[in-house]
């Protein structure tokens, strides 16, 4: 049985210092604490800067003598978590889990692991491939994600690849320019026009 | 009297030695043990491997709890903490311990030895607050490991039986993040009995049966139904053992006893001769299906078209079906892009590679069914023994007899697996890169020697033992005893060869991969003794007291002599454990 009393009193301990640390979590139903959704920022000098990341909790019935099970709902471009799935491959979410950790400190070390990568443990193996052989193109495209799915602005990216096919470019020609350009409309013209 | 019945090309000093030795200690142990057990006075060499019985688990681990707690002056929960760690390598936590210092060994374990004292008791009526469930709780409802964290009584208890749930349950560790401190069992024990008695149950079992899940040198008796024994061997898992329950098998890997072959040759041969294909590669390589009807058809001839009984034409290489207008190149009205010469060659090698296969799994299964049918040899053994007893001669003393027919299952067997281990040692699968051509081949002149001689040795001592002895007048009964005799000697001796030429000129030189084999044992495997309390204490003489006093004192050298050369085994280059485990017993256990 999820101990109820805690997630409570972690829910109000996390909201209160959200001005600090950014870092939110809220029940997706209120009247079923076991399914959150988590919120961390990109961390600043990263290819995420400026991102939202949400992140789906669910709290296992053991919890907090089990770790919560989390994962990305918001797309990411990382070597560590499936561009797929959104799965995340950290060890405290594993075997290190311990019953005094927090949402809130699990929530801290996924952003941590945002801005350190660790390429040699990865769960999506074609990021950490990239990652390790191609570091530039590996930013270009966190970058892109960043822009794409986790900022406020990101339902545009849809209208600007509209816009830019109705100029008449191929779609995937279009993608791929605003990709390279880190979603930049006026920078992706260029591209497409000089390409 | 028995100077000069056999000699063999060279080492006939080995052989008398041998024999001599043979009839000295004459226990024999293994395959028929109620035949030889009549001539064995006592047991003169000490066994080395134990049967613990569900009775005897607790006894078994006692002795070591109560040595590492006497020498490092712990509690019993860190005793067993520190060796699950080792893995109850007594050994290696005390090679640890003087290398490292107590300090670093204990933090590597999780063990925390408190020496302070609780300055300030809490007053029973202050509250805590419990950074788990985040609660304020009175102070008496708190309680706090040797790591020095302090969680409430409710958290710690839901902690426990998570983690004995989860089978996790011999290292508990401290429920604080990164703390590697694992948790003092009593308390576990205490506070899981409150709520979920059976759990508390279940933790002390797991807490016993870590003695032989987490140690190396002890394994459950693969027997099935299981007879519930585990056996400890005292000085190399790489052996051959037998349960209380009969059943015979090896140490290492806990499949049929099956030296000379190592336990990964073992399995990988298990796997090759109980799937068969190696017969379906050869029928899909060697046929292929009319289009037709169906049929498989075999393609004698280098021609590409094929012919079934049924009356249609295909081409071989696509399997369409054709005309039978043809050159030999080429089919008239058909044409396929296949390359004709890579189907061809696979199917060379396909062949070559299962003709090597049948090769070495005929004779090795020529051996196996031998020794099935030699089993029924023993029945007839005894009605000639006892027609010859019945005959009133001079002959009294049939041990020759008993003795030859042991050897003979021994010497079978070592023979039968010595095929399998030959496939691989002088095949491609395992050691392809490591020996050149020329290096293998004579490698391979060498060892086939030992193995025919040992080979027409073995049937030799067959057929003599299937003579119809009873009959023979006394001058001829003599003279098939001499003959058995000798043979016996020599196939021992042979055997004995082989495994040595095995351990020393072929698998000791690997570079690239390490194969350790069981030893030879001309006695046979060892049955296993039922394990009884202060075992090693009663062996411990003057003697061990001293060199284990010496390496108390620090000098931490394994010592060579002792009880534990016990064993029939073959000195080897391997490095072997010492005497230490043995022989490093607790000077203040009782007897
Ligand atoms: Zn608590
Ligand atoms: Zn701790
Ligand atoms: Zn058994
Ligand atoms: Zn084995
Ligand atoms: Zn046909
Ligand atoms: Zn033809
Ligand atoms: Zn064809």
């Amino acid at each position: 049985m999820v101990d109820f009393a805690r997630v409570q009193k972690e829910l109000q301990e996390c909201n209160r210092d959200f001005g600090v640390s950014g870092i939110k979590v809220i029940p997706k139903n209120e009247a079923n604490l076991t399914q959150l959704l988590g919120t961390i920022p990109g961390p600043l000098g990263t290819p995420y800067e400026g991102g939202t990341f949400n992140i789906d909790i669910n709290l296992p019935d053991g919890y907090p003598f089990e770790p919560p099970k989390m994962k990305f709902a918001t797309k990411v471009w990382h070597p560590n978590i499936s561009s797929q799935s959104g799965a995340i491959c950290l060890d405290i979410l594993k075997d290190q889990w311990s019953p005094a950790l927090t949402l809130k400190t699990a929530l801290l070390s996924v952003q941590a692991l945002l801005s350190a990568p660790e390429p040699d443990d990865p769960q999506d193996a074609v990021v950490a491939q990239q990652y390790l052989r191609e570091y530039q193109t590996y930013v270009g495209t966190a970058r892109y994600w960043t822009e794409a799915f986790a900022k406020a602005s990101s339902l545009n990216v849809e209208e600007k690849v509209q816009k830019l096919v109705e100029m008449g470019f191929p779609e995937a020609l279009v993608r791929s320019a605003l990709e390279s350009v880190g979603g930049d409309e006026n920078l992706a013209l260029e591209k497409l026009c000089s390409g | 009297m028995e100077e000069d019945y056999y000699s063999m090309s060279g080492g006939s000093e080995e052989e008398e030695d041998c024999y001599s030795s043979d009839r000295e200690d004459d226990s024999i142990y293994g395959l028929t043990n109620e035949d030889f057990d009549a001539q064995s006075g006592a047991p003169s060499k000490a066994p080395y491997s134990k049967v613990i019985t569900r009775e005897s688990l607790l006894a078994a681990q006692t002795e070591h709890l109560r040595r590492v707690m006497d020498l490092l002056s712990v509690r019993e929960h860190h005793a067993r903490a520190l060796l699950i760690h080792y893995r109850w390598d007594v050994d290696q936590l005390i090679a640890a311990y003087v290398e490292r210092g107590k300090s670093c060994m204990f933090a590597e374990a999780g063990v925390t030895v408190v020496e302070h004292v609780d300055l300030d008791p809490p007053e029973t009526s202050s509250t805590v607050m419990c950074n788990v469930c985040m609660d304020d709780v009175p102070a008496k409802d708190v309680t706090r490991m040797d790591c020095s964290h302090s969680f409430c009584n409710d958290c710690w208890t839901e902690h426990f039986i998570v983690k004995i749930k989860e089978g996790l349950s011999r290292r508990i560790k401290c429920m604080a993040h990164k703390c590697n401190g694992i948790c003092d069992e009593d308390i576990i024990k205490k506070l899981v009995s409150v709520r979920h008695p059976d759990l508390a149950e279940k933790f002390d079992r797991f807490l016993l049966e870590s003695y032989i899940e987490d140690n190396k040198m002890v394994k459950w008796c693969p027997s099935t139904p299981h007879c519930g024994n585990a056996i400890r061997v005292e000085n190399d898992e790489f052996c051959e053992v037998e349960c209380s329950c009969g059943l015979q098998f090896c140490f290492s890997c806990a499949s049929e006893a099956h030296s000379p072959c190592s336990c990964l040759m073992w399995e990988m041969w298990a796997k090759k001769c109980s799937d068969e294909s190696e017969t379906v590669n050869w029928i899909t390589v060697h046929t292929k299906p009319c289009p037709k009807c169906h049929k498989p058809v075999e393609k004698n001839g280098g021609c590409n078209l094929v012919g079934c009984i049924c009356g249609q034409a295909f081409c071989w290489l696509c399997g369409g079906a054709t005309g039978r207008n043809h050159t030999w190149s080429t089919i008239a009205d058909h044409s396929c892009g296949r390359y004709k010469e890579d189907s061809e060659e696979k199917a060379e090698i396909a062949k070559r590679y299962l003709y090597r296969y049948m090769h070495y799994h005929n004779r090795y299964k020529a051996h196996t069914d031998s020794f099935k049918q030699e089993s029924g040899l023993r029945e007839t053994i005894k009605e000639k023994i006892a027609n010859l007893e019945a005959k009133d001669s001079k002959l009294r003393d049939f041990s020759w007899v008993t003795n030859g027919l042991y050897r003979l299952f021994r010497s079978r067997q070592a023979l039968s697996y010595s095929y399998p281990f030959a496939f691989y040692m002088f095949g491609d699968d395992l050691f392809k890169n490591e020996m050149t051509t020329e290096e293998r081949e004579i490698k391979q002149n060498l060892f086939e020697d030992q193995q025919q001689q040992l080979e027409s040795n073995v049937e030799k001592l067959s057929k003599f033992l299937e003579e119809p002895f009873d009959e023979y007048s006394v001058e001829q009964v003599m003279r098939n005893r001499m003959e058995v005799i000798n043979l016996s000697v020599v196939t021992d001796n042979l055997c004995k060869k082989m495994y040595e030429c095995i351990e020393n000129d072929l698998l000791d030189p690997l570079q690239f991969t390490t194969h350790m084999i069981a030893p030879y044992q001309s006695k046979g495997i060892q049955k296993a003794v039922e394990l009884t309390t202060g075992w090693d204490a009663q062996i411990s003489s003057n003697n061990e007291f001293h060199e284990a006093a010496d390496q108390f004192n620090g000098t931490g050298q394994a010592s060579t002599s002792g009880t534990s050369d016990d064993s029939e085994q073959l000195s080897r280059k391997r490095p072997r454990k010492g005497n230490f485990a043995t022989n490093l017993i607790d000077l203040n256990l009782p007897a």
